[in-house]
């Protein structure tokens, strides 16, 4: 090996470690100071477990949304492209752009009581701000890019030729997606389903303030945890975040898995 | 099946690439659609197959108005440049795709593909996956797609511009005869016109979007309509200000042709290539056979006569009278 490689190999050891290995081990070492027994008494906790399944709830309803809305952009963008759709694939990734607390506010001014749409709404008996409509909508909204921009490439790498081929074979535009379009993209759209899962289980700002980080009400795992630490409630606040940590290994398996598979996918695309 | 293009006209955004296009393309005919790149030939060939929409004209197949049909209920086959694989699926997948569209059963289905994979000598191929082909057994494999639903219209765009010399030259032939054997009527795109002429019994020359010329190989090669088309299908050159052939010029006794003086020899595999500049100083080239040359011993500086050969389609006393009262084009009294 020679130096530079050497010296190369160790600065990137050492900022990955710096950076995710020691901060990882504190929190796990944090977390099971008190041996096994109080952790699992720990994970008993009635305002962790509620925000669990908040959050768990949030990420079945934003996750789905966000990958029929990122596909479908995709397909109109890519394949059907005109001055709107150049606009749509400009604006997609504002929500990257903004800063979740701004999102939040946004979202407060617009749909609380006092809101342009709020007083509306309300009147209707839907209370979208300080609730789960609300958590909702802010998640879609911080990862509404995360799909399209992996899909949006692929589509226009692979062409069109493959889909108007099976046009000229009698097939149909909903065979056609299912047979040839979808499975073209699958890993493109996995990758960016965990990305958005990502996303929206770790999502604070924006939720924190549409949410009103009521516990045991509209609180999700990540405002928990921070609730957790600013009540000096710091053993339970590790817990918490051993197991978002746990789902974000998770998640990179999963990633890394699809990546893998893209890339094989990809190797012959030439 | 024949096809009927009538004043076909079609507009990308302000830019006109298909300019009142009107042809006929008979039954069971090989029809090579040739022109530069950029002259319109493969919008038209999507515009038969109906993936591509016209402004203005028709298409008809057998008679029967298809202008408005979707490319999905034209019943034609249709092979892309670049063979258009379904990745994701083996090569019996693939051919089997149309046929699985007309919900065809298991049975049936399999024996159809196996009977086109010996087709297109693919069978030992069923269970690869496209990336595991080569080229040529890609193109196969399009071809043995397109001809699974049994269409009577075959569309082939730049079937073989992606290919190497050699598997080019091979699968031509086999087209060719295929083609013949299975009495389809097709059109194939392309920009080389050694190829056109080799395959097709019928071309069609398109230039910025209009037609050129339509005729057999053989009749467009010896009365081209215009400089456009005898230049597009094979080489040229002036002798005395009149474009003709350089194998259609001899050399002849003095005094009975153009007087000009040989400048360079260069040999070309079988054949020679002989520059020479005429007295009023205009170069022009001759290609000679081997022999011929050999046989005339020809030396640079030399003082040669030059003739158009006569019977080659072209008046060659205008040559000699220098064009002044040349009828350019040989307009068939030959």
């Amino acid at each position: 090996m020679t130096r530079s490689r050497l010296i190369l190999r160790c600065v990137v050891l050492f900022y990955i470690a710096a950076l995710i290995g020691v901060p990882l081990i504190f929190v796990f070492q944090q977390a099971f100071l008190h041996g096994f027994g109080a952790f699992f008494s720990a994970l008993r906790d009635p305002a962790m477990d509620h925000s669990i399944l908040l959050t768990a709830l949030v990420a079945v309803v934003a996750v789905p949304l966000n990958v029929l809305f990122g596909v479908g952009a995709s397909l109109w963008i890519v394949r059907h492209p005109s001055r709107f759709t150049r606009v749509l694939d400009t604006v997609i990734d504002v929500p990257l752009a903004i800063s979740p607390i701004i999102v939040g506010l946004v979202l407060e001014l617009v749909y609380a009581q006092g809101g342009w749409f709020g007083a509306a709404l309300a009147k209707l008996g839907w209370q979208v701000m300080f609730s789960f409509p609300g958590i909702v909508m802010a998640s879609i909204f911080v990862s509404l890019p995360l799909v399209s921009r992996q899909v949006i490439p692929l589509l226009r790498e692979i062409g069109d030729h493959q889909e108007q081929t099976a046009s000229t074979l009698g097939a149909g535009p909903v065979r056609i997606f299912f047979s040839i379009t979808l499975r073209s993209i699958t890993w493109a759209a996995a990758y960016g389903v965990s990305l958005t899962l990502a996303r929206v289980i770790g999502e604070y700002g924006a939720v924190l303030i549409v949410s009103g980080n009521i516990a045991l009400v509209t609180q999700t795992l990540t405002l928990n945890i921070g609730a957790n630490f600013d009540n000096f409630n710091n053993y339970q606040g590790f817990v918490g975040a051993v197991l978002l940590a746990l789902s974000s290994i998770v998640l990179l398996l999963i990633l890394g898995v699809a990546r893998h598979r893209e890339r094989r996918r990809n190797e012959y695309l030439a | 099946m024949s096809i009927l293009l009538n004043e076909v006209t079609k507009y990308f955004g302000r830019d006109l690439v298909l300019d009142n296009v009107t042809d006929e393309v008979p039954q069971g005919s090989l029809t090579a659609l040739l022109g530069p790149s950029g002259s319109g030939k493969s919008t038209l060939l999507r515009i038969v197959a109906g993936l591509e929409p016209l402004n203005q004209g028709h298409v008809e197949l057998d008679g029967h108005d298809v202008t408005n049909v979707p490319a999905r209920d034209r019943h034609i086959g249709f092979c892309f440049q670049d063979y258009a694989p379904f990745r994701q699926m083996t090569v019996f997948d693939n051919v089997a795709y149309g046929l699985k569209v007309q919900r065809l059963d298991k049975a049936r289905i399999r024996k159809e593909v196996d009977d086109l994979l010996s087709l297109v000598r693919l069978e030992s191929f069923a269970d690869r996956y496209p990336r595991q082909l080569s080229g040529g057994q890609r193109q196969r494999m399009a071809l043995a797609r397109a001809l699974a639903i049994k269409p009577e219209v075959l569309l082939l765009d730049e079937p073989f511009a992606a290919l190497d010399a050699q598997v080019r030259g091979e699968l031509r032939s086999w087209v060719r005869s295929l083609q013949r054997e299975l009495g389809i009527t097709t059109i194939l795109v392309t920009h080389d016109q050694a190829e056109a002429m080799e395959i097709a019994d019928r071309l069609v020359i398109l230039n910025e979007g209009r037609i050129e010329q339509v005729g057999t190989p053989d009749s467009m090669y010896d009365k081209p309509a215009n400089d456009f088309v005898q230049g597009f299908l094979g080489p040229i050159t002036t002798l005395n200000g009149v474009a003709c052939r350089p194998h259609d010029i001899e050399l002849c006794e003095p005094g009975q042709g153009v007087t000009a003086i040989v400048t360079d020899i260069i040999r070309l595999g079988f054949e020679v290539r002989v520059v020479v500049r005429s007295t009023n100083n205009i170069s022009s080239w001759v290609q000679l056979t081997h022999d011929e040359a050999q046989r005339l011993n020809l030396m640079v500086g030399e003082s040669v006569s030059l003739r158009v050969r006569r019977g080659s389609g072209r008046n060659d006393e205008a040559v000699l009278l220098g064009g002044a009262f040349a009828v350019p084009y040989d307009q068939g009294e030959l």
